[in-house]
C-alpha cells in the first residue's frame, strides 16, 4: 500500500496496513540532514531533501512544504530575518497604523520570493514522489495572517476597537490565502494545510465571527481545485471543536491539550478525520520510547477508524530518534493487534 | 470598599477605556477608566485608591480567564483600560508623591517571538505599582544587560514559550548574575517550570502574572 492509498482509505474508515503517520516535521527534519535552519526556510531544495529523509528514515506518510508562518507576510513586505540556526524572526509589524492597510495589495504567489519557493518545493516533491506520497502545501488562515501583519496583541485590541477595519484586513488575508492555495494546488499539492494558531486564543463566539468564515472560504477554494483540506489550530481548541468540523476540513488536527475522546465525536458519521494528539514535548521530546508507544496506541484506539497518527503539533528539534522509531513501530503493532 | 473602587474595577474588568470607546457596547457613552481616574484625583482621592481599583479589576478578569469565561483578547483589553487609569498616576510617580515600588525589565528571550503572555505580565506588573521597561521579543543577553545598566536596581523578567528558546534563559541569567549579582531574575512562560527555574539559577518563577507581582512585592517589602 502506498502512503497515498493509506491516506485515502483511512480517511473514509476503510482498512489500511497501518494508520498513516502525519507528524509535522520542520526543525527536526532539518537537523536530521545536518543543514542550517535558515536553509530550510529559504531554499526549497533543502526543505525537500529534509522531507525525503523523513520518508526514508522514519516512514512518514506525507511530505510537507510547511515551514514557518511568514511566507505570505514576507512577500507582502513584512521584515523577517533568518538567523542561521534559529527560527525566522519578525520584530516589527507591517501594519503599524490601520491606514497602512490601504497600501497593501495581494501578491501573485508566482512573483513572491518566499511563496514562489514553496511552489518550487511542491513541484520538486511531485517529481520525486507524486502519486505515491501525499504532498502537503500550506497557507496561513486569515486571522493568523492578520496577526502576523499587525502583531497579535494589537490585533486582539483592534477586534474590540475597530472591528470593521479588522474585517477588511481579514478579507484581504483571505484573498491572499486563496491565491496561494490555488497556486500550490496547480503546482501539484494534494493537501492544503491551513494554520490558524491564534484562533485558540479567542472566545468561541469570536472564532465563529473572525476565523471560521474565512477558513470555510479558503477550504472551498481548495476543494474546488480537487484538494484535501487540513485544519491546524495549535493550542486548546476544546470549546470550538464542533465549529472546526464545519470548516470544510477533511482532516482536523487536534493539539495535545484537547481530550481526544471528545475530539473523536466530530469524526462521527460524515465528520472529518481527526489527527493527533499526543504531547510533542512531554511525550515525544522528553518521554521514553515506551511512553511514546503507549500514547500512539491510546490515540489510535480512541480516535476512531479515520484518525491519523501525529503529535499535537510540530515534532521538537531535539526529539530522540528512538521515540520516532517507537511511533513507527506502534503503528505497525496496532495493525497487527486489530 | 468605596463605590469608586468598585466602579473603576468594573471598567477595568470590562475593558472600558474612555467615554468614546465603542467597547463594551452596553457601556457606550459612559465614563471609562480614563475619566474615572482623572475625576478621582481632582476630587482629592488618594492615588492608591486608583491602584486598588485597577488591581481588583485585573484580579476579577484573571479569575474569569482561569475558568475559560474570558479569553486573551478580553484580558488584553482589561489591561489596556488599566493602563489608561494608570497614566494619570504618572505625575505622582515622577514627583515622588507616590513611589513606584521598583523597576521591572521584561522581555521574551532570544529566538522567541511569542509576546501575548509577556505583554500580560508587563501590564499586570505595571498595575501592581512597578515601572515596566518592555524590551519586546527576541531579546538578547546583551540587550538585557544594557537595560539593567540603564536602570540600576531593577528586577528582570524573562518569558519563553518554546522548549528550544527557554534554554537561552540559562546563559542570560548567568551573564546577569556575573555582572549584577544583586538583580532579581524572574522567569515564566508555558513550558517553564519551578524545577527548571531553580536549575538555571532564576530567583523566582510564576505560572501567571499575579504570581510575578507577588514575588516582586516580596522583594520590595
Ligand atoms: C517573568 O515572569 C513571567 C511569569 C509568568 C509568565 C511569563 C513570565 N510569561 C508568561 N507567563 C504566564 O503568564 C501568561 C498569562 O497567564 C501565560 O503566558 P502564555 O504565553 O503561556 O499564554 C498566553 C497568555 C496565551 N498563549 C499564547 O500566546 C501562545 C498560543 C499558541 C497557540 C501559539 C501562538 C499564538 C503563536 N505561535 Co507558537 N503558539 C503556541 C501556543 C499553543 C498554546 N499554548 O496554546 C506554541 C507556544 N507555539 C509553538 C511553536 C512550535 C511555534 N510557534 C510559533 C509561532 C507562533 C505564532 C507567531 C503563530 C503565534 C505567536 C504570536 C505572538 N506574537 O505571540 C513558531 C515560533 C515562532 C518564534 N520564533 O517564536 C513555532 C516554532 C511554529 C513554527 N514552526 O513556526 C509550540 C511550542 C512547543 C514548545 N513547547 O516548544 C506551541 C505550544 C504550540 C504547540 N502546540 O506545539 C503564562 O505562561
Amino acid at each position: 500500500m502506498t502512503s497515498f492509498e493509506r491516506l485515502q482509505n483511512r480517511m473514509v474508515g476503510n482498512p489500511v496496513d497501518r494508520p498513516p503517520n502525519f507528524d509535522i516535521m520542520m526543525q527536526f527534519a532539518t537537523r536530521h540532514i545536518d543543514k542550517p535552519l535558515r536553509d530550510y526556510y529559504l531554499d526549497h531544495r533543502v526543505l525537500v531533501q529534509a522531507n525525503m529523509a523523513m520518508l526514508n528514515d522514519f516512514q512518514l506518510d506525507i511530505v510537507q512544504a510547511i515551514s514557518d508562518p511568514y511566507r505570505e507576510a514576507f512577500d507582502l513586505g513584512l521584515e523577517v530575518s533568518f538567523p542561521e540556526q534559529s527560527l525566522p524572526i519578525s520584530t516589527s509589524p507591517l501594519l503599524r497604523e490601520p491606514s497602512d492597510l490601504a497600501r497593501l495589495t495581494t501578491v501573485d504567489p508566482v512573483n513572491g520570493r518566499r511563496m514562489h519557493d514553496r511552489l518550487e518545493a511542491i513541484r520538486l516533491f511531485r517529481e520525486k514522489v507524486g502519486g505515491c506520497t501525499p504532498i502537503m502545501g500550506w497557507v496561513e488562515g486569515a486571522l493568523a495572517e492578520a496577526a502576523d501583519l499587525r502583531g497579535v496583541s494589537t490585533l486582539m485590541l483592534d477586534l474590540f476597537e475597530r472591528p470593521d477595519w479588522v474585517i477588511e484586513l481579514l478579507e484581504f488575508c483571505c484573498e491572499q490565502a486563496i491565491l496561494f492555495a490555488r497556486a500550490q494546488m496547480a503546482a501539484g499539492a494534494d493537501i492544503i494545510g491551513l494554520g490558524d494558531a491564534v484562533a485558540s486564543q479567542v472566545s468561541p463566539a469570536w472564532y465563529r465571527l473572525y476565523a471560521l468564515p474565512y477558513e470555510r472560504r479558503i477550504f472551498q477554494a481548495v476543494k474546488n481545485s480537487g484538494g484535501i483540506a487540513r485544519l491546524h489550530i495549535c493550542g486548546d481548541t476544546t470549546l470550538i471543536l464542533h465549529e472546526m468540523a464545519t470548516s470544510g476540513a477533511d482532516i482536523v488536527d487536534i493539539d495535545w491539550m484537547v481530550d481526544y475522546q471528545k475530539a473523536a465525536e466530530i469524526s462521527d458519521n460524515d465528520g472529518p478525520a481527526i489527527c493527533g494528539n499526543f504531547d510533542p514535548v512531554k511525550i515525544m521530546l522528553q518521554g521514553s520510547p515506551e511512553q511514546v508507544r503507549e500514547a500512539v496506541i491510546n490515540c489510535l484506539s480512541i480516535g476512531g477508524d479515520k484518525n491519523l497518527s501525529a503529535a499535537g503539533c510540530e515534532i521538537p528539534i531535539n526529539t530522540p530518534y528512538s521515540n520516532l522509531h517507537a511511533q513507527t513501530a506502534a503503528l505497525s503493532e496496532y495493525y497487527s493487534m486489530a | 470598599m468605596s463605590e469608586f473602587v468598585e466602579q473603576l474595577a468594573l471598567c477595568v474588568e470590562r475593558g472600558k477605556v474612555n467615554r468614546e470607546s465603542l467597547y463594551p457596547p452596553d457601556l457606550h457613552g459612559q465614563d471609562g477608566t480614563d475619566e474615572l481616574a482623572k475625576q478621582a484625583l481632582e476630587q482629592g482621592l488618594k492615588p492608591d485608591t486608583i491602584l486598588e481599583g485597577c488591581i481588583l479589576g485585573m484580579d476579577r478578569i484573571g479569575a474569569k480567564f482561569s475558568e475559560n469565561k474570558a479569553f486573551v483578547p478580553e484580558l488584553l483589553m482589561a489591561a489596556k483600560a488599566m493602563t489608561a487609569a494608570m497614566t494619570h498616576l504618572k505625575p505622582f510617580f515622577q514627583s515622588g508623591a507616590v513611589k513606584r515600588k521598583g523597576t521591572f525589565v521584561i522581555g521574551t528571550v532570544a529566538g522567541d517571538l511569542h509576546d501575548i503572555g509577556k505583554n500580560l505580565v508587563a501590564m499586570v506588573v505595571e498595575g501592581g505599582g512597578f515601572e515596566v521597561i518592555d524590551l519586546g521579543t527576541n531579546v538578547t543577553t546583551a540587550k538585557f544587560l544594557a537595560s539593567i545598566e540603564e536602570h540600576p536596581g531593577c528586577s528582570v523578567g524573562m518569558s519563553a514559550l518554546l522548549t528550544t528558546t527557554m534554554v537561552n534563559m540559562e546563559g542570560t541569567i548567568k551573564a546577569i548574575k556575573e555582572k549584577y549579582p544583586e538583580t532579581l531574575v524572574l522567569v515564566g512562560g508555558a513550558p517553564v517550570t519551578k524545577q527548571y527555574a531553580d536549575k538555571i539559577g532564576a530567583d523566582g518563577y510564576s505560572p501567571d502574572p499575579q504570581g510575578a507581582v507577588a514575588i516582586l512585592n516580596k522583594k520590595v517589602a
